[in-house]
C-alpha cells in the first residue's frame, strides 16, 4: 500500500519530451550556474520566468497538477528567503539606511537583495529539475548516460534497478512504523524515540537489503552485467533539437546574466 | 538464441533439452548442511518436470542451480553433476547457461527491472546483445505470446499481479530458452490470476517444444501439467522421481511425513469422507458473542493521479463479534489490506466511521466503543492486532524471547524488564514450537518460524481482534497446520480474527466469509454459500481452489467443495 502521489508524467507530446536527457541536463546546469554564479535576485527572476515558459510551452506536463507539487518547496523557498532576510550580517551595518526597523531589529535593503537572490535560486533549481527530468522517464535518462555519454551500463542501470526499489522503500517505512504502534510501542522521552527510529530503520534497512537481493538474482538470470557488450533496444542518437535547446537555453542564460535591469 | 559466425540471429527457441543430475549436491557458504542432497535422475527433452517437498527441502535451490545462478553467482560447495542438454552446468559460464534457461520467480514485484513493459521484455535480449532490429520484431511477439499485446508502453507498476508474472513468462520465452524453470510463480496471485498463469503454463507444455521444470504448492492445479515428478524431503534429499501418474501410496505417505501439500488425487476416497466429517464438527456454529469493531460506510481514496481519484474502499460496512474467525478475499487490489489498516486506525478513512473495544470480561457490560485513532498506543495494542504477510516488518526485538515478551511490555503494567514476562515469553515460545530459538535473533528464522513467532508475539496479551493479512503465504501444509492450530488456542479466549486471504484452503477453518471486489462488500455469509456462488468472474478458480482445503485443528486435508 503505497501513500507516494503518482510520479509526473508527460501527458501530450511537447518538444522536450523529443529532446534526449543528457541534452536536457547540459540545458539545466547552464541555468544553474548562470543563477548562482551573481547575487543579483534579478538572475534568478528572469530565469524562473524563462523556466515557467518552458514548462507552459514545451514541456508536456500536466499543468495544474504542478502547483500541488510544488507546494511543499514553495513553502521552504518563502521560510528560507525570510530567514535570509532576517539574519543577514548587512542588517548590522549602521551605514546603510533600515528599511524597517522593529525595536532593536533592523531590515537592510541589501539584505533583502541578498535573501531574495538565496530564495529565489532555489526555485531555478526546483524548475529546472522539473524541466530535466520531467518530460521523460528514468529509464530514457539511463539510456541517454550509457548510448551517448557512454556510462557503464553497471552504473546506469544499476541505480535505475535501486530507484525501482525506493517506492517499496517508503511503503515499508509506513508499514514497520504501523506494526510497532500497534504493538504497543510509543516512546516518550527523545532518547526512546531515537532507538525506535533505529528499530524502525534497521527493520526497513533488512526488508530493503532482501528485495534487492532477490531483484539482483533476477537480473543476473537475465544475463546482466555477464560479460557480453549490451546492445540497445530503445536508439536515442542526438538530434538538431538537442543543440536547438542547449543553444537556447545558453542563450537565456546569457541574457538573464548581461541584459541592463 | 544462437548466432552464426555471420552474427545473424535465430530466433527460434533452442531444442528442448534433457536434464541429468547425478549425485547433485549444494551447500550455501556459511551452513553446514546441504540445502539438496544426492539428487540423482534423467528428466528426458521436452517433459514437464514438477518439484515437490515441504518448506526448507531446496526446491528452490533446484532452480537456482538449473539456471546455473547456483554455482556461478551464489557462493558455496558444489558436489555431483548436473547437466542440461550437453551443458554441465559447473563447468559452463553462467551467460551460456542464460542462452538455454529461463527462470521465473515468486514475488512478481522483485524480478521486474525497466519501468516500461517493452523495455522489460527486452532487457534480457539487450543483456544478450540481440541487434535492434531482431528485439523489435521480438518483443510483440513474446508479449502476444503470454495474451499481453498492446501492452508495451505500460508501466510494470501498473500491471496486476497476474499480468506481472505472464510479464515475467514473457521476459523469459523472448530469448527463445529451451528449458523454463517457474519457482512457484503463482505465490503471490489471486485465484483468477492463477487460473490464467497455469493455463499459460499448460499451453507452453501442449507444445512441447520447452522441456520445463515447475515448483508449485498449488498442486491440484500443478499436477495435472506434470509428466514426471521429484520429490524431496524436508531436508533437501530425494525421496523419489517418477511418472506423475505412477506415484504410489508410499510416496504420498512420504509426503505427508513430511509435511508437504498431498494432492487429493492421490489420497483415498475414504480419507476424503472422513475428513468431511471432521469439517463440518469443527466447523460449529459459534454464538454470536459480544460485538468488538464496527465500521460504517468507510471510504478511501488512492493519491489522486491524472485519472482522476480512485476509491480503494467505496463505501464498506462491517461488524465484528468476539469469537468470529472471517475470511476476508478478494482479487488483488480489491482493498484488502487498506480495510485492515483503516481497522486499526492507522489509516484514516476519508468517510466513515469506525469503533472498536476490548473483550468485556464476564461481570462487566463491557467498555463503550472507541475511535482506535484516539486511542493511546497502548491501548490499541490491547484491542487489535495485525500480523504482516511479510513478518520481519513487524519485529521489533533482538531475541525471540524479547520479541514475545515487547509487547506486553509496552501494554504496560511494570515499566522495565520483568521476570514474569520473560518467564511467560518462554512459555509461549515453547507452545509455538519455538522454544529451542528464545535466544535467536528474529531476522535469522526460517519463513515458518518468522509466522509462528509473528502470532507468538501477541500470544502473551492477546488482542480482542486479531487481523492477519495472508497468514498462510508460502507455507507448506505442516506450517498452515500449525498456524491455525495457534490461531485455534488463540480463539478459544474470545478472541475474533480476520484472515485477509488468496487462499481458498482455508475457507472451511472460518465461519464466515467477506468478499470484497473493487473496494465493495460484494457478498458476506458462509463459507459454503460462498463456495457454491463465488461473487466473482470467472467464478470456477475460487470454487475450485478448495479443493485442498485443511480445517481448523486437525491434520485434515480434504476437499469440502472436493465432491462437486
Amino acid at each position: 500500500m503505497s501513500v507516494l502521489p503518482a510520479p509526473l508524467q508527460p501527458v501530450r507530446p511537447a518538444f522536450l519530451t523529443r529532446v534526449t536527457p543528457v541534452a536536457r541536463l547540459v540545458a539545466g546546469m547552464a541555468w544553474l550556474v548562470a543563477s548562482i554564479v551573481t547575487l543579483d535576485p534579478i538572475v534568478p527572476v528572469r530565469l524562473i520566468l524563462a523556466a515557467v515558459v518552458a514548462l507552459v510551452l514545451w514541456s508536456g506536463l500536466p499543468l495544474r497538477r504542478i502547483p500541488g507539487r510544488l507546494a511543499p518547496l514553495g513553502l521552504a523557498i518563502v521560510s528560507l528567503t525570510a530567514f535570509s532576510i532576517l539574519l543577514s550580517s548587512s542588517n548590522g551595518d549602521r551605514s546603510v539606511a533600515a528599511v524597517v526597523t522593529l525595536g532593536p531589529a533592523r531590515i537592510t535593503g541589501p539584505a533583502i537583495a541578498a535573501g531574495l537572490a538565496v530564495g529565489l535560486r532555489v526555485g531555478v533549481i526546483a524548475l529546472s529539475t522539473l524541466l530535466v527530468f520531467g518530460p521523460s522517464d528514468p529509464t530514457r535518462m539511463a539510456d541517454s548516460l550509457v548510448q551517448q555519454w557512454h556510462f557503464p551500463d553497471r552504473f546506469a542501470y544499476g541505480t535505475l534497478a535501486a530507484l525501482r526499489v525506493a517506492p517499496f522503500m517508503a511503503g515499508d517505512w509506513g508499514t514497520i512504523g504501523a506494526a510497532r504502534r500497534l504493538r504497543g510501542l510509543q516512546p516518550r522521552s527523545p532518547a526512546a524515540r531515537l532507538r525506535e527510529t533505529g528499530g524502525r530503520l534497521l527493520a526497513m534497512l533488512v526488508a530493503t537489503i532482501r528485495r534487492a537481493e532477490r531483484l539482483a538474482l533476477a537480473m543476473d538470470a537475465r544475463g546482466f552485467d555477464s560479460g557480453i557488450r549490451r546492445t540497445h533496444f530503445r536508439e536515442l542518437r542526438t538530434t538538431w533539437r538537442d543543440w536547438l535547446t542547449i543553444v537556447v537555453a545558453l542563450a537565456v542564460a546569457a541574457a538573464a546574466l548581461a541584459l541592463p535591469r | 538464441m544462437t548466432t552464426d559466425r555471420g552474427g545473424r540471429i535465430a530466433l527460434e527457441s533452442t531444442a528442448p533439452p534433457s536434464i541429468e543430475a547425478a549425485g547433485l549436491c549444494w551447500t550455501y557458504a556459511g551452513r553446514s548442511r546441504p540445502a539438496i542432497e544426492g539428487l540423482t535422475f534423467r528428466l528426458e527433452p521436452g517433459r514437464v518436470l514438477l518439484v515437490l517437498g515441504p518448506s526448507g527441502s531446496g526446491k528452490s535451490t533446484v532452480a537456482r542451480a538449473l539456471a546455473g545462478l547456483v554455482p556461478h553467482v551464489l557462493p558455496g560447495t558444489w558436489q555431483g553433476v548436473l547437466r542440461v542438454g550437453d551443458l554441465d552446468v559447473a563447468e559452463t559460464p553462467a551467460r551460456l547457461l542464460g542462452e538455454r534457461i529461463g527462470l521465473v520467480f515468486q514475488d512478481p514485484d522483485s524480478q521486474l527491472v525497466m519501468s516500461r513493459v517493452d523495455d522489460e521484455v527486452a532487457f534480457g535480449l539487450e543483456n544478450r546483445a540481440w541487434p535492434r532490429e531482431a528485439m523489435q520484431a521480438r518483443v510483440p511477439v513474446a508479449l502476444a505470446q503470454v495474451g499481453l499485446s498492446g501492452f508495451e508502453r505500460r508501466g510494470t507498476m501498473t500491471l496486476s499481479g497476474g499480468e506481472k508474472q505472464r510479464l515475467a513468462i514473457a521476459d523469459l520465452l523472448a530469448a527463445g530458452p529451451g528449458l523454463l524453470v517457474l519457482d512457484e510463480p503463482t505465490a503471490n496471485l489471486d485465484p483468477a490470476a492463477m487460473r490464467a498463469t497455469f493455463e499459460q503454463i499448460a499451453a507452453l507444455a501442449r507444445v512441447r517444444r520447452h522441456t520445463i521444470v515447475l515448483i508449485e504448492h498449488r498442486l491440484e492445479a500443478a499436477l495435472p501439467l506434470a509428466d514426471d515428478v521429484l520429490l524431496l524431503d524436508d531436508s533437501g534429499r530425494q525421496l523419489a522421481f517418477a511418472p506423475a501418474d505412477a506415484v504410489g501410496p508410499e510416496a504420498v505417505r512420504l509426503l505427508e511425513r513430511n509435511g508437504a501439500w498431498v494432492p487429493r488425487a492421490w489420497q483415498g476416497v475414504e480419507a476424503a469422507r472422513t475428513n468431511e466429517t471432521g469439517a463440518a464438527e469443527t466447523r460449529r456454529a459459534t454464538e454470536a458473542g459480544p460485538l468488538l469493531l464496527e465500521a460504517a460506510h468507510i471510504r478511501i481514496a488512492y493519491p489522486a493521479d491524472e485519472s482522476g481519484t480512485h476509491l480503494a474502499i467505496d463505501g464498506v460496512s462491517i461488524a465484528v463479534r468476539a469469537g468470529e474467525r472471517i475470511a476476508l478475499v478478494g482479487p488483488n487490489g480489491s482493498g484488502k489490506s487498506s480495510l485492515l489498516f483503516a481497522m486499526t486506525g492507522l489509516l484514516r478513512p476519508d468517510a466513515g466511521t469506525v469503533r472498536l473495544r476490548a473483550l468485556p470480561r464476564d461481570d462487566e457490560a463491557g467498555e463503550p466503543m472507541r475511535d482506535p485513532a484516539r486511542l493511546r498506543a497502548g491501548e490499541i495494542a490491547a484491542r487489535i492486532g495485525l500480523v504482516f504477510q511479510d513478518p520481519e516488518l513487524g519485529f521489533v526485538a533482538r531475541t525471540a524471547r524479547d520479541e514475545v515478551s515487547a509487547g506486553a511490555r509496552a501494554m504496560g503494567r511494570g515499566r522495565g524488564r520483568d521476570a514474569h514476562d520473560d518467564h511467560g515469553a518462554d512459555g509461549v515460545l515453547a507452545h509455538f514450537g519455538l522454544g529451542h530459538l528464545a535466544a535467536e535473533n528474529p531476522f535469522r528464522l526460517s519463513q515458518g518460524e518468522q509466522r509462528r513467532l509473528s502470532l507468538a508475539a501477541l500470544a502473551l496479551r492477546p488482542p480482542a481482534i486479531l487481523l492477519l493479512d495472508e497468514p498462510t503465504f508460502g507455507l507448506d501444509r505442516r506450517g498452515t497446520e500449525a498456524v491455525l492450530r495457534l490461531l485455534d488456542d488463540l480463539r478459544a479466549a474470545g478472541q475474533a480474527q480476520i484472515l485477509a486471504t488468496h487462499d481458498p484452503r482455508l475457507l472451511p477453518a472460518c465461519e464466515r466469509v467477506v468478499a470484497l471486489d473493487a473496494g465493495r462488500v460484494v457478498f458476506d455469509g458462509s463459507p459454503d454459500a460462498f463456495l457454491a456462488a463465488p461473487p466473482y468472474r470467472p467464478a470456477a478458480p475460487w470454487r475450485d481452489g478448495v479443493a485442498l482445503a485443511i480445517t481448523s485443528g486437525t491434520a485434515a486435508v480434504a476437499g469440502a467443495a472436493g465432491s462437486r
